[in-house]
């Protein structure tokens, strides 16, 4: 073949490809229903996982207007004079985990107790200050994890200023335990669900190819390579893919509308600011993408199992 | 151009299609094949256009040896060679220019040429006038010269032809033969493979006669009456 016949050739190869995929477009729109189940079922198969994505989401924005539940409390020593405190205040502010530290004085502290506890009066009959000085010390966001946060605290409680260090290390612990265990079943679920779409896909793509085998056998008869013959079904996949995607897109996008209507109220009563924040636009690219790489997944594994079986025939 | 080294071909299950089969068809000449049913002509067409692969022996087709081929290659063995078999091994849902198109859409010629082709195809075959239609609606006869039409468009270097004549009239037949006379002219190698001993006879080409798998002889057919009789 001559050098201008090969470049011939090479030059319709971008409009061969386009037709066959719109040719693959068509034969998904020659069958309406069939194409609308299966693009239905691999919405819904997506939906599941990105809702789940958005709750952890979600979650972990609570979570970080929660961040003052691994704040410690450090009483210090009756004994420890206002200066002493001071100084081990800008010690505190030189460690590399602690973002905040703010000091309240004894006198303060029992002017708060007065006003909150309802003992006002009666606490004027006390000859001395029984409340120490504290320093309230918030970590870095990178250090609020449990365990970070207990060394912290041991680390803390040996300045000789410091009578005693107090953490609710249990509630910490048991909220981060309860949003690893939601993170791992975010994760194992879509897993399985990402699976169940590949393989309905290449289940779909198959039941093309079995259609279509009369077709492929003539194909091959005047010399079709198997990667002509399987580029409409992975074209296939990738519509499927894309309108999946496009599916899951717009429901997640009416289920967080649905549910900031409700999600209001409650905030409303908590008197909270959160708001429910769905799919960005970004996240909404990433979830086509990532739906038309499993359509293409899909379809690739079914065509790669199923085309070269098929022969073709004199009978 | 073909060349068959002791070629045999035993399907699963044990028969022996082909036995030492041993012949060479030049570049540019024109055969035919014959024998009775079951004595092993397809197997034969379908070893050089490798539907099957030979048990023992080597098929070359120039010098390319059909034993030692890799999957990837076979398209591009087939697209040098037009097949024409009984079945029309036509494309029902597409229509007859499609079903002729397909040999240049495969090998990616242009949409010019791919017209200019077809509908020179066509013409030869006189079905120029149902370029439209689909294979359905053709007769028998019509769709066995869409499937000579589509074995010749791409112009291959070898055309093997399964009862090409078979669901023809006899003038119909004689003008799909001269068709392969002229073709030939142009230096396509031919094999057809036929029953019809009296158009073998008209024609007076080389004929390889097989039975029961084996070549019995390789020639001009002298007397077909006789051999008819002996069979």
């Amino acid at each position: 073949m001559s050098k201008v016949i090969l470049l011939q050739r090479l030059s319709t190869l971008p409009m061969r490809h386009l037709q066959q995929a719109i040719g693959s477009l068509g034969d998904l729109w020659r069958t309406p229903l069939a194409s609308m189940m299966t693009i239905l079922v691999l919405g819904i198969s997506l939906t599941l996982p990105t809702t789940l994505h958005l709750f952890v989401k979600n979650a972990e924005k609570i979570t970080q207007q929660w961040h003052s539940a691994s704040e410690i409390t450090l009483f210090l020593k009756l004994s420890t004079s206002a200066k002493s405190a001071k100084n081990l205040l800008q010690k505190l502010q030189l460690y590399p985990e602690i973002s905040k530290v703010s000091y309240i004085s004894a006198e303060q502290a029992l002017t708060e107790f007065k006003l909150l506890s309802g003992f006002g009066q009666a606490l004027d009959y006390l000859e001395n200050n029984p409340l120490p000085a504290t320093i309230l010390v918030t970590p870095t966001k990178r250090s609020s994890q449990a365990d970070v946060v207990k060394n912290l605290l041991s680390k803390l409680e040996k300045h000789r200023e410091v009578e005693q260090g107090k953490l609710d290390l249990d509630w910490l612990t048991r909220l981060e335990a309860m949003a690893k265990l939601l993170q791992d079943i975010v994760i194992s679920l879509a897993f399985l669900l990402c699976l169940s779409v590949v393989l309905i896909i290449g289940n779909t793509i198959r039941l093309a190819i079995l259609d279509q085998k009369d077709a492929i056998a003539v194909m091959k008869l005047v010399g079709a390579t198997d990667a002509f013959i399987q580029r409409p079904f992975l074209y296939a996949g990738v519509w499927y893919g894309i309108c999946g995607g496009i599916f899951a897109i717009i429901a997640e996008t009416i289920l967080a509308q649905y549910l900031t209507a409700s999600l209001n109220k409650l905030t409303y009563l908590y008197h909270s600011d959160f708001v429910l924040q769905g799919l960005g636009f970004v996240e909404s690219l990433w979830l086509l993408a990532f739906s038309i790489i499993l359509g293409l997944i899909g379809s690739y594994i079914s065509v790669r199992q199923h085309i070269r079986g098929i022969e073709p025939t004199t009978d | 151009m073909i060349r068959f080294n002791n070629v045999s071909k035993t399907y699963p299950g044990g028969f022996l299609a082909l036995r030492q089969v041993n012949f060479e068809l030049a570049a540019g000449e024109m055969a035919f094949l014959t024998g009775h049913s079951g004595a092993g002509k397809s197997t034969l067409l379908k070893l050089i256009s490798v539907m099957e692969k030979a048990s023992t022996g080597n098929i070359f087709i120039n010098d390319t040896d059909l034993s030692q081929i890799k999957y990837k290659q076979i398209p591009y063995v087939r697209r040098g060679i037009g097949m024409i078999f009984q079945n029309h091994n036509l494309l029902l849902d597409r229509t007859i220019y499609d079903n002729v198109a397909l040999p240049l859409i495969i090998e990616g010629f242009s949409h010019k040429e791919i017209a200019n082709r077809v509908e020179a195809a066509l013409e030869k075959v006189h079905l120029a006038n149902k370029l439209r239609c689909y294979p359905k609606m053709l007769s028998g006869g019509e769709q066995q010269r869409v499937g000579i039409a589509r074995a010749i468009v791409n112009k291959p270097a070898i055309i093997l032809a399964d009862e090409p004549t078979g669901n023809l009239d006899p003038k119909l037949s004689l003008d799909i033969i001269r068709l392969f006379e002229e073709l030939n002219t142009l230096g396509t190698t031919i094999l057809i493979a036929t029953h019809d001993l009296g158009l073998i006879a008209r024609m007076r080409y080389r004929t390889l006669t097989l039975k029961q798998g084996c070549m019995i002889t390789d020639g001009l057919l002298q007397n077909t009456r006789g051999d008819e009789q002996s069979e």
